[in-house]
């Protein structure tokens, strides 16, 4: 611990963290390397790309433009903590079977995305899922196949809303 | 009729899909080990200059820098696996000395406790130069000659081939098609960015790396050279990796050699990652090109001559220069049949950063101004561009002029049949609907590629299969999956042979200590390549399990069959057993056995057979802005046999968004010899809202020589689509565009709107 670091409280995936972070720590680096949470990617650190993206209260921001100050009293949600009791989630099983993944950097980042998206939106039609995964590149699928996943999941998750 | 298959052919989910979907995937980037270092790179300023004095002294007094490694010691790979032939070759691929040829060229590696501490001691570090004139461009490389980036001068490679009589051929053409054409520097951008690893030297001389490379196996070949260890003394170990698209075709300039130097120099882990600019100004990327084209038919369509000088600038350095230039002309060769044919290949070293493989190596280059040409023909012809086309591809039967083999399998009729049906291109072609502002049109382009590497460059294949006690199996590859799923697909294949689940089958990790030599990933071979090795050793083991078999139920084992894990006789009901219960009793309860079944499989494919493919590309030209709009893109190609349906089209679909990329938005842009936008802010990628509907269409020809008659497809899906849309732009605004990319800009000068 540096004489300068702030202690912070978040509720990551579930569970209440008291953590010591330093005034320019970007919540990625808090995420991956305090807490070992490497399923958020960096792939630009400029938030151009989106496979950092994670969901704070509920909404889809990208992690290496947080300062994890930031995300003090927040509720942090990862790609580690949309599991639940050893299932899948109905949009990493819907990436799946839409294979929607390929190298699977991207991947955590544009299932946030789409987390966060139909929390808001339990509807959403292609061109929403289209401009909410805008700000997430994807160089191997050409997004019609994670476009797919998102729907589908979407669908699942109206017939059977515990899931969520 | 085939037999029935339940393994190939279907489109499996891949087996390590779960791993990426809950972010237990472990990258390069992602992996920490105890006591662990941190490193980067101090790259240079300048695209020419000698270091005469690198001062480090105020950067060792922070806490915790722990070692330096500058260019005077660590040697840079300068040539591919060609040149591992003879020790005389392996001499000419590193290269040790004090000069900085690009702007990001290495100059020093640090190595501290945390990246911070590295990041201060990076803006310390004082270094002094003698800068030298610069080189900017491929034409400068063959006129300023006073300035010689290599010792050898500027001219990196040189071929010249000639087939036929092209002079006289042009005397026999009716018309004649004479285009100048340009391609642009195109980066992989792969989500990874490239340049991560982590190098752990003991003092026992061991040396491991883990590093997202798409050839192991060379990787360490490599490394061992430049490091001066046995090869057994070196183990690289690939992690998940985010793409590739030929970007980790190798070693990474600076990436592995500086680490494993510094872990040597410290005798721990140290982990070095570049970032995203790192990514554009210091690795490799696809080679700007500039293609003179010439061609000549007579006026029943016959193409009879083609006259091609390309100029390629491989920057700085790069390694793949020699392939690329080859795969130019055989795939431009090899397409057509043009019985006079003259090609002439020059690449040059500029002061910028390498260029190297890329999806396609050369093909979508070539292949921009060959099938530009045809539109230009079957135009002037008052032709179906279709119709030239298959009046002039070669066929099945006929021999490639370039490998001098005979083309088995050859799907490109089905191709363009099918394709034109599926986007209704006679009645498109026929009446484009336009308005005058928004001109509506379709375009079409053909292409060639090549699987793998038989022949033409040292191609290893391996795999090893063993067979587990509860009839289960593990197979262990080094066919590098760098997303596309080559990992799915050939347990598959070993699944179809031992009559298993595919989920039953283990894929290991790549990791040269566990895994038979392998080429690797490139040229689109690992379906064919390494589903060549996967079949020869399952099909080894399969005949071990039914002489096993055969001798328990007292049978002969001819007769005997084998599926979902029960080998029976099925003229006799009685006869069978399990898998499970057979190698238990084999490997376990016959204590005078206790054998497992594990059965190799090593060596080259027996051809490089050509995969083939159509696109048709449909598009809306802006008059006014210049913006052209991608409205479909329809993409048949003969694959030979789609082992996985679903990721077959996934490549197709993948390859054609990323070709629609190189024809409009990807292009470094450089000021002299300084990359101008390194970053995805500027470097645009095409995004969700960008992308037309791709309608992929498979094509099965069945390669005689193939597994289960499967041959490539991943480079090729990315290959025809700037010619299909440049095609398509002539046909709906009568402009001509030859040089790449396809910008507003660039269409408004043609359209006469902009000087």
């Amino acid at each position: 611990m540096k004489r300068n670091d702030l202690e912070i409280k978040m509720n990551i995936n579930g569970e209440w963290k008291t953590l010591m972070v330093s005034p320019n720590e970007r919540l990625i680096d808090t995420l991956r390397n305090q807490l070992s949470l490497t399923g958020t990617k960096e792939g630009c650190a400029e938030g151009e790309c989106g496979a950092c993206t994670i969901n704070m209260n509920k909404k889809a921001v990208l992690a290496c433009l947080v300062l994890s100050v930031q995300a003090d009293g927040a509720h942090i949600l990862t790609i580690e903590g949309l599991q639940n009791a050893g299932k899948l989630h109905p949009i990493q099983s819907s990436f799946l079977t839409e294979f929607a993944v390929q190298c699977g950097y991207c991947t955590p980042g544009m299932i946030m995305a789409g987390h966060a998206l139909i929390n808001q939106n339990p509807d959403p039609d292609e061109e929403t899922v289209k401009e909410c995964i805008s700000n997430n590149l994807c160089r191997c699928t050409g997004y019609e196949n994670p476009v797919k996943g998102i729907m589908k999941s979407a669908k699942i998750m109206k017939e059977k809303p515990h899931h969520g | 009729m085939d037999k029935t298959y339940t393994q190939i052919g279907t489109s499996c989910h891949r087996i390590d899909g779960i791993e990426k979907v809950t972010g237990q995937a472990q990258f390069a980037t992602d992996l920490q080990f105890k006591h662990m270092l941190h490193a980067r790179i101090l790259r240079s300023p300048h695209p020419h200059a000698i270091v005469k004095r690198i001062d480090t002294s105020d950067a060792e007094k922070l806490p915790g820098i722990k070692a330096f490694a500058s260019l005077f010691e660590v040697p840079k790979v300068l040539q591919y696996w060609f040149y591992l032939r003879n020790d005389q070759k392996k001499k000419q691929m590193f290269l040790t000395d004090s000069i900085v040829r690009f702007v990001g060229d290495p100059v020093l590696a640090i190595a501290g406790e945390d990246l911070g501490i590295v990041n201060d001691a990076l803006s310390l570090i004082r270094v002094e130069y003698e800068v030298l004139k610069a080189i900017h461009t491929a034409e400068e490389a063959l006129t300023q000659n006073k300035v010689s980036i290599h010792h050898q001068g500027n001219i990196a490679f040189q071929v010249t081939k000639e087939f036929g009589h092209v002079d006289k051929g042009f005397e026999s053409s009716d018309i004649v098609v004479e285009n100048t054409y340009h391609t642009p520097r195109q980066k992989h951008a792969c989500l990874e960015p490239i340049g991560t690893c982590v190098a752990d030297f003991h003092l026992n001389g061991r040396l491991t790396v883990y590093s997202s490379t798409q050839l192991p196996h060379w990787s360490k070949h490599y490394l061992s050279e430049a490091m001066g260890l046995s090869l057994n003394q070196v183990r690289i170990i690939k992690p998940f990796t985010g793409g590739a698209f030929g970007g980790r075709c190798g070693l990474i300039h600076g990436l592995e050699v500086m680490s494993s130097v510094l872990s040597r120099k410290t005798l721990r882990p140290v982990k070095m990652s570049f970032t995203r600019q790192e990514d554009f100004l210091a690795t490799e990327g696809r080679h700007p090109m500039k293609i003179y084209m010439k061609t000549g038919a007579t006026k029943d369509g016959m193409i009879v001559a083609n006259d091609v000088h390309i100029l390629s600038d491989s920057g700085a350095y790069g390694t793949h220069y020699i392939g690329v230039m080859a795969d130019c002309l055989s795939t431009g060769a090899g397409l057509y049949r043009i019985p006079n044919y003259r090609f002439k290949g020059m690449v040059v070293y500029t002061n910028k950063p390498m260029s190297g493989a890329m999806r396609g190596y050369g093909n979508p280059q070539m292949n921009f101004a060959q099938e530009s040409q045809m539109d230009m023909i079957a135009h002037a012809l008052q032709m179906d561009p279709m119709e030239l086309r298959l009046k002039n591809y070669r066929k099945a039967g006929e021999i490639d002029p370039v490998l001098k083999e005979e083309i088995l399998s050859n799907g490109l009729e089905q191709c363009l049949e099918k394709g034109a049906a599926s986007c209704k291109w006679k009645e498109k072609r026929v009446a484009p609907s336009s308005s005058n502002v928004l001109r509506k049109g379709i375009g079409l382009s053909i292409m060639l590629h090549g699987t793998g590497a038989a022949r033409a460059l040292p191609d290893p294949g391996s795999a090893t299969i063993m067979i587990n006690s509860d009839g289960t199996a593990d197979l262990l590859t080094a066919a590098a999956d760098e997303g596309q799923g080559s990992r799915t697909v050939l347990a598959q294949v070993a699944a179809e042979i031992l009559g298993i689940d595919f989920k039953d089958i283990r894929v290991s990790d790549t990791d040269t200590d566990i895994t038979p030599l392998d080429c690797g990933t490139h040229g689109s071979r690992q379906a064919y390549c390494g589903g060549l090795s996967v079949q020869e050793a399952a099909v080894k083991a399969r005949q071990k399990i039914l002489d096993y078999a055969s001798k328990e139920l007292n049978t002969d084992e001819g007769g005997l069959i084998m599926a979902s894990g029960v080998i029976c006789d099925p003229s006799d009901p009685a006869k069978k057993i399990t898998l499970k219960h057979l190698m238990q009793k084999m490997q376990i309860q016959d204590m005078t056995l206790c054998s497992q079944i594990i059965e190799s499989a090593s060596g080259i494919a027996p051809a490089m057979p050509g995969y083939y493919g159509a696109v048709f590309a449909e598009v809306e030209v802006n008059m006014e802005t210049g913006c052209i709009k991608i409205l479909k893109l329809t993409s048949a190609y003969d694959v030979g046999r789609a082992l996985n349906p679903e990721m077959v089209k996934g490549q197709i679909t993948g390859g054609g968004i990323m070709g629609i990329g190189f024809a409009l938005t990807e292009k470094t842009v450089f000021e002299k010899s300084h990359v101008m936008n390194p970053g995805f802010s500027d470097y645009r990628l095409l995004r969700s809202c960008d992308v037309p509907k791709v309608d992929p269409i498979i094509i099965e020809s069945h390669e005689p020589t193939g597994p289960f008659g499967a041959k490539g497809i991943g480079e090729g899906a990315l290959v025809n689509v700037a010619s299909a849309i440049a095609n398509a732009v002539y046909h709906a605004a009568g402009i001509r565009l030859t040089d790449l990319n396809m910008s507003p800009e660039n269409v408004l000068r043609l359209l006469n709107q902009l000087p």
